[in-house]
């Protein structure tokens, strides 16, 4: 992978695999790969932070190693760990006829590792996408290790010494906000905030992505879900896959308008729980929805 | 990308390659200073990531810096909003920077004279007053009324041939006791004229002046409004913010414990492992905890008299609590206390839920009997308490029969996990207030009269 990195790359990849974003977006991507800085990106789920990573991997034509953060996540789950079974085995089988000290070399050798995505991500030959996805759901102990790991690239193991990365990843670190980082991780990182997307944003992710939706239908589309977005009271906000999703179930229903009743029928589309669908019913309802998309006026 | 060649970063003029580098990071480091006055933590290695950045971008492109700057100085959504108006006053045009240094020098000039016209009035004996510079432009900032009364009152001790000089002590704590009262009441209008300490360098002083106007009008900084304040048409955003601080504070408490060394439960993968070096036979043995219940949480908000102000940010930290949570138990109390939770768990919207409580409760605007309302959470609803359950108490401690609140406040402490107070009297108050001294010896208080004072409880919470 060894493409020149330029702000005018990115644009043309991003806009290739129908990624699309603002200057912010780039220029930020740009920095964090021209600093060799981990970008950190933090935002309201459903804005594209994970899609990002799966472009950047695409632009650059090589792996996407993804780690996902949850509660309860430790260095086992994402450096390393021994292949217990496997090395219970050897023993087994190598018990008469070797060496104590040869069999203890050959048992902790590459052979017997397990390797976990940051691992992987340091010993693959070439540079690949790092994507470390929601990061705030970790501990705080897994945290403070996985900046210790971003600084320097490399790990000690202690039975075979310090691995270092041939090519520093590009990583990508995403962040719901659940939790505050800590300053230690962020001072580490580029920072990015993902925002949902203007109307007018959303208008060209839905002719990159729904080209058979007509114009109209798209505009209508865009300004629903902002105005929907838009409302205090729903809670689980409609994320732009939402968007495309309803735009796709629209066209496969050949139609060309936002229609009340259709809006009625869709609804489990781009809200996925009872209480916004209720919310939506009693306080916006498809007519109106389709009032405001069309007339595009919002309070 | 447009062109905008009339900005130059914080005064010097530039171009791509002519900038001299000093310039650049002189002014680079003036615009974090200038981010740190309010109250944004930049580390020095994000300052060289910042200048390492501005060789990447260029420094023509007003837009291309402003995202180096932003992507290498700022690493809090809550932050950008100060950001965008720091960048804005400091790589104003140079009309606008002339125009921001005019309004600072009109400003200092009116605080001097504000502090003349207060060292002319408070004397005693032909002495000048020890006032501070704060206390003297309360004075100025005082209603006429006011103004003349204090004037009556200090003509009337000078004419007092028999008041000496030991006198002065007394005379100045009256007169600061009086400042300190008007102070309170008109803190929001003070807020914005009391002078803030000099960033040493005038030319920032006046900028990050601009900046703090700006927030004063339109664009508030909501985490730093005192929450009764907070516009009905902000509402929505404080909203969002308390959701997603309750958010937080369940995920700290519900985080749970995984490895441990009491014998519980086998950890057979650890085990294995550790006993590699024995051959394989198992040898020690290693143990993980079950994991913990998540806690009960129980909720109680005062709603009485002087909590009023607060009832608009009390009911959403209760639909934001419910809203991200669902085995929480809510009760708001006034010289009762009543169970709120079934309203709170119907998924209606915000409004419908409000207008249904406020209809069905009788508790608003009562006087405060927290003595009473905490016996009958424990007598009435005893089955709510248990070992793992943490109580969130929301109220300004101010109570009738504070001794017997103390009473029933250690009997509950005692019955549950935890209580988190989160107390809506600004911090300033809690040195003069009986009760907050002695429920924060048995409670963890927490200052919460503005949403930034709730966020940086939580974070502390959250550790």
């Amino acid at each position: 992978m060894n493409k020149a990195i330029s702000a005018d790359f990115l644009r043309k990849k991003f806009k290739e695999m129908g990624y699309i974003c603002g200057e912010e977006v780039i220029i930020t991507t740009y920095l964090a790969l021209c600093l060799k800085k981990p970008i950190l990106i933090e935002g309201p789920p459903g804005v594209g932070k994970t899609e990002m990573a799966k472009v950047l991997a695409g632009a650059f034509e090589t792996e996407l190693i993804r780690l996902q953060g949850y509660e309860g996540l430790d260095e086992n789950k994402a450096l390393y760990e021994w292949n217990y079974q496997r090395q219970l085995l050897q023993i087994q089988i190598s018990k008469e006829n070797r060496q104590p000290k040869e069999l203890e070399e050959d048992l902790f050798s590459f052979a017997y590792l397990l390797e976990r995505p940051l691992l992987k991500a340091i010993r693959t030959p070439y540079r690949v996408v790092l994507l470390i996805d929601e990061v705030d759901k970790c501990d705080e102990e897994f945290e403070a290790f996985l900046f210790e790991v971003l600084s320097d690239f490399q790990v000690s193991i202690p039975e075979l010494g310090t691995i270092k990365a041939k090519h520093i990843p590009i990583v990508v670190l995403t962040s719901n906000s659940e939790r505050e980082l800590s300053d230690g991780l962020k001072r580490r990182c580029v920072y990015l905030y993902l925002d949902f997307p203007s109307i007018e944003r959303e208008v060209e992710i839905i002719k990159a992505k729904v080209p058979q939706a007509g114009e109209k239908l798209t505009l209508e589309i865009a300004r629903a879900i902002n105005y929907i977005r838009s409302n205090p009271d729903i809670k689980k906000k409609p994320s732009i896959a939402e968007t495309i999703d309803w735009a796709r179930s629209l066209v496969a229903l050949n139609s060309d308008r936002l229609q009340g009743s259709l809006v009625e029928a869709t609804l489990n589309i781009f809200l996925k729980s009872q209480t916004d669908q209720l919310t939506f019913r009693e306080q916006i309802g498809g007519e109106e929805l389709v009032q405001k998309a069309r007339m595009g006026v919002f309070k | 990308m447009k062109k905008n060649s009339g900005v130059s970063p914080g005064g010097g003029a530039g171009s791509d390659r002519g900038i001299l580098p000093s310039l650049i990071e002189v002014n680079v480091l003036r615009f974090a200073r200038l981010l740190r006055s309010g109250g944004i933590k930049i580390s020095s290695s994000e300052l060289i990531d910042a200048l390492n950045a501005l060789t990447k971008v260029s420094l023509l492109e007003k837009n291309e810096l402003k995202i180096a700057l932003q992507a290498t100085l700022i690493k809090r959504a809550s932050d950008l909003s100060f950001f965008n108006k720091s960048f804005e006053a400091f790589f104003a045009s140079p009309e606008i920077r002339l125009e921001q240094q005019k309004k600072y020098h009109f400003k200092q000039e009116n605080l001097a004279r504000d502090k003349k016209e207060a060292e002319q009035v408070f004397t005693f004996r032909g002495e000048k007053l020890d006032l501070t510079d704060e206390e003297k432009i309360v004075y100025a900032s005082l209603p006429d009324k006011e103004k003349c009364r204090m004037q009556d009152f200090l003509s009337m001790t000078e004419g007092r041939g028999t008041l000496d000089k030991s006198f002065r002590p007394f005379l100045e704590s009256i007169v600061k006791g009086r400042l300190s009262f008007w102070y309170k009441n008109m803190a929001k209008e003070l807020d914005e004229k009391l002078p803030r300490p000099s960033l040493g360098d005038r030319e920032l002083d006046a900028i990050r002046d601009a900046v703090e106007a700006g927030f004063g009008s339109g664009g508030r900084d909501l985490l730093h409004e005192d929450m009764h304040k907070i516009a009905r048409e902000d509402l929505p955003r404080a909203m969002e913010l308390i959701r997603r601080m309750a958010r937080l504070l369940v995920n700290k408490i519900s985080r749970r414990y995984r490895y441990s060394k009491k014998r519980k439960k086998l950890d057979i993968r650890r085990t294995i492992r550790d006993n590699l070096q024995y051959g394989g036979a198992l040898f020690k043995l290693r143990y993980k905890s079950r994991r913990q219940q998540k806690p009960q949480l129980v909720l109680i908000c005062d709603v009485s008299g002087s909590m009023i102000r607060y009832t608009s940010f009390v009911l959403q930290f209760i639909y934001g609590l419910n809203s991200v949570v669902q085995q929480i138990e809510s009760f708001i109390f006034s010289d009762r206390l009543e169970k709120v939770t079934a309203h709170f768990q119907r998924g209606k919207s915000f409004e419908a839920t409000i207008s249904e409580l406020v209809a069905g409760s009788a508790s608003w605007g009562g006087g405060t009997y927290l003595h009473r309302s905490l016996a009958s959470l424990i007598n009435r609803y005893g089955q709510e308490l248990k070992k793992n359950t943490i109580v969130i108490i929301v109220s300004d401690t101010k109570t009738v029969r504070h001794r017997d609140a103390v009473q029933e406040l250690s009997k509950l402490k005692s019955k549950v996990k935890e209580i988190i107070w989160f107390n809506t009297l600004p911090r300033q108050e809690w040195e003069d207030s009986v009760t907050v001294k002695t429920f924060s010896q048995i409670v963890e208080m927490h200052p919460c009269n503005t949403l930034s004072d709730l966020q940086k409880a939580l974070y502390k919470l959250t550790g």
